[in-house]
């Protein structure tokens, strides 16, 4: 048990699931945004980067984690509100390049003003948990502490996510806004601040992920630290399908775990070209994703 | 009629012997006899052709081939009015023009938008690196062709999936492509040495036609740089010409209205997913023309400069300038020949410390911020905003 515990291929699903959720939350938030206003959020990463600063940079020598991690969310909550109120309200029914363009102007300010304040060099944050792997008989499993708590609030996060848009009456109203807009004015839904709940959302499930990346990527905290790990997230999502959910969710944990097998068998650079290509063919072959029923959009 | 014909063909004459005359005379300083000389043949053909019933009527190609001939005229007084140590500016924002004309075209084309045109930059600049290190004689025309071609052929791969994505896929596509064009680079380490790329190997000499041009020991071929210039000039000239039929031509037109009503432009028999393919694989070429050039310039080709930052910076220069026009892309090369010079100029002005945080990163500030207001207050850019006022003074 111990010798397959820590055997190579053990080790490179669990270091797989550990990428993998953070590939699946970022899919989520992308989702989120998707399904209501028809807009890929480019500035997803850098806002949580700076949600992410928010929380720990300027409290850092004086709180502990828990405590920058619950500002880092409150600043994603505000961060996806203004933008959606100031930035994108005035995008909606222009065409489909002008929020595009918008939102990756956005990205270019986000980073360039936490690169002023904060600088370039990487940040390393306090974490509540070791980032030591395990061991078991003197050879580590792929799985620290940490990556153990990563994996766990990540599935916290989608799962409060997934409670909320079903059980609750804000849930589905907000199903309500995203799918039949005109239908739920009629009914009563306030559309345009389902549309800013959504933004503010996702901009909070980004922080959450952007915190856990700047902890266990080894990379720390830096403005543009979310860049790569935005395109994986993308890619999820685009492959998973950005109209559903549970596809963008299953197929980052997907990917996480493939990559992780053809960078530890072929070579580490090569986990991009396979990831560039699997988007390729996938958006080819199903154009809308392979977990989208809806039949394609013609607008 | 006859008469304006006549007067037209004369002055036409006339000024074609000024052109000559001023070439000879200042022959001592090829450059600025160059400029003159173009200037005023300019005219003079210009007022030929005006009393040909064909141009009278707005031949289309005639008045084309004129306006590229008037904007590297331009650019070259222009080389001759700065400094020499701008030249290496003239040489960056004319490349740089040309990769905007690509975007621009792909946008004013077919609707669709590419965050990635500074990796294909860098497929164009790692070309020239990899072909100079092992056929350094090779002519430069025919290596800038090559780099052309290599940027289309990578351009063309990419841009299959176009032919069945919307927008925001592609854009996302795109993004993912320059995000991880450094690790595809490392893939291919051995070829394009990996992180710390590739120098040139040695400074590049002028073409024969050039220096034999400008005759020995002209101040245009002092430098690298000075002559590089000239020559991203005329190569922005004939990419210019050749855009701008494009853009008029049956394809280019077709191209519009998929752009406009995708449906209708099935309806008529134009097929979309050529027209799409097409679009990114134009603009992924001029892209690395572009590339080409820019590295020759800079004498290395880096994997970090061709990164995400590039790719952006591009996207708010055409945007800026007007997307998906070619005065725009045009303008867009000429605000980044100057912004270099302007940040510098604000950077001293605002009192920062040349070597800070907040100086290092007043460019992305500056170029995100603009990027953001002319999307929400001003979409169609500077080319936009011009054409709205022209029309104001026009018609009151």
């Amino acid at each position: 048990m111990d010798a397959f515990l820590t055997s190579r291929n053990v080790s490179d699903l669990l270091g797989g699931v550990t990428s993998g959720v953070i590939y699946a939350l970022v899919a989520l938030s992308l989702v989120l945004i998707w399904r209501s206003t028809r807009m890929l959020n480019f500035a997803q990463g850098a806002m949580a980067v700076f949600a992410t600063y928010i929380g720990f940079a300027i409290l850092a020598p004086t709180t502990n984690y828990w405590v920058s991690m619950s500002v880092a969310i409150v600043a994603g909550l505000v961060l996806g509100g203004v933008t959606e109120r100031v930035l994108v309200r005035p995008l909606y029914g222009k065409p489909e390049i002008n929020p595009i363009v918008a939102m990756v102007g956005l990205l270019l300010v986000l980073e360039s003003i936490a690169a002023a304040i904060w600088s370039t060099s990487a940040r390393a944050l306090a974490t509540p948990f070791s980032i030591v792997d395990w061991q078991l008989n003197h050879k580590p499993v792929a799985l620290s502490p940490f990556a153990l708590y990563e994996i766990v609030t990540s599935l916290v996060v989608m799962a409060i996510v997934a409670a909320l848009f079903q059980y609750t009456k804000l849930g589905l109203q907000l199903r309500a806004a995203a799918l039949a807009p005109e239908v739920s004015r009629l009914l009563g839904v306030r559309v345009g601040r389902m549309l800013t709940v959504g933004w503010m959302l996702s901009t909070a499930v980004g922080a959450v992920t952007a915190v856990l990346v700047a902890s266990n990527f080894f990379t720390g905290l830096t403005p543009s630290g979310m860049d790569g790990v935005f395109a994986f997230g993308f890619i999820a999502a685009a492959i998973g399908g950005l109209d559903s959910p549970v596809g963008a969710m299953v197929s980052g944990l997907a990917l996480g775990v493939v990559f992780q097998f053809v960078g530890d068998y072929v070579n580490s650079n090569a986990v991009i070209l396979v990831a560039l290509g699997l988007l390729i063919v996938s958006l080819m072959v199903r154009p809308n994703g392979v977990f989208t029923r809806s039949a394609q959009r013609r607008v | 009629m006859a008469r304006v014909t006549r007067s037209g063909r004369s002055v036409g004459l006339i000024l074609t012997a000024v052109a000559v005359a001023i070439v000879v005379a200042f022959s001592s300083s090829t450059r600025l006899a160059l400029a003159l000389g173009l200037a005023v043949a300019v005219l003079g053909v210009g007022a030929t052709l005006v009393s040909l019933p064909a141009v009278r009527r707005g031949h289309p190609v005639a008045t084309r081939a004129l306006i590229s001939v008037v904007v590297v005229d331009l650019a070259i007084l222009l080389t001759f009015r700065v400094s020499a140590t701008s030249d290496s500016n003239v040489a960056i924002g004319a490349a740089m023009s040309i990769v905007l004309l690509g975007l621009s075209f792909l946008t004013g084309s077919s609707g669709q938008i590419s965050l990635g045109n500074g990796a294909f930059m860098g497929v164009g600049a790692f070309t020239v690196g990899i072909w100079a290190d092992h056929h350094a004689t090779t002519p430069l025309l025919a290596v800038l062709v090559l780099a052309t071609l290599a940027g289309a052929l990578v351009g063309l791969v990419l841009g299959l999936p176009a032919t069945r994505l919307r927008g925001p896929y592609l854009a996302g596509m795109t993004l993912a492509f320059a995000v991880a064009f450094g690790a595809i680079l490392n893939v291919f380490s051995s070829w394009t040495g990996g992180d710390s790329g590739l120098q040139l190997p040695s400074a590049v000499v002028a073409p024969h036609w050039l220096a034999s041009f400008f005759g020995p020991g002209a101040s245009a071929l002092a430098t690298s740089s000075a002559w590089l210039a000239d020559i991203s000039i005329l190569v922005t000239g004939v990419a210019l010409f050749l855009m701008a039929n494009l853009f008029a031509s049956r394809t280019g037109r077709a191209m519009r209205l998929v752009r406009d009503n995708d449906t209708a432009a099935e309806l008529v028999g134009v097929s979309l997913p050529r027209a799409r393919v097409i679009a990114f694989t134009v603009s992924a070429a001029y892209a690395a023309l572009g590339g080409a050039l820019w590295t020759l310039v800079n004498n290395s080709v880096s994997p970090s400069t061709y990164g995400f930052v590039l790719s952006i910076t591009i996207l708010s220069l055409v945007v800026i300038g007007g997307i998906g026009t070619i005065p725009g892309a045009i303008i867009g090369g000429i605000i980044y020949a100057f912004s270099a010079g302007a940040i510098s100029w604000l950077t001293a002005h605002l009192g920062l410390n040349p070597q800070g945080n907040v100086a290092s990163q007043l460019d992305g500030i500056i170029f995100g911020g603009l990027l953001v207001l002319t999307i929400v207050f001003a979409p169609m850019g500077i080319a936009g905003l011009v054409r709205r006022g022209w029309r104001r003074v026009r018609h009151g």
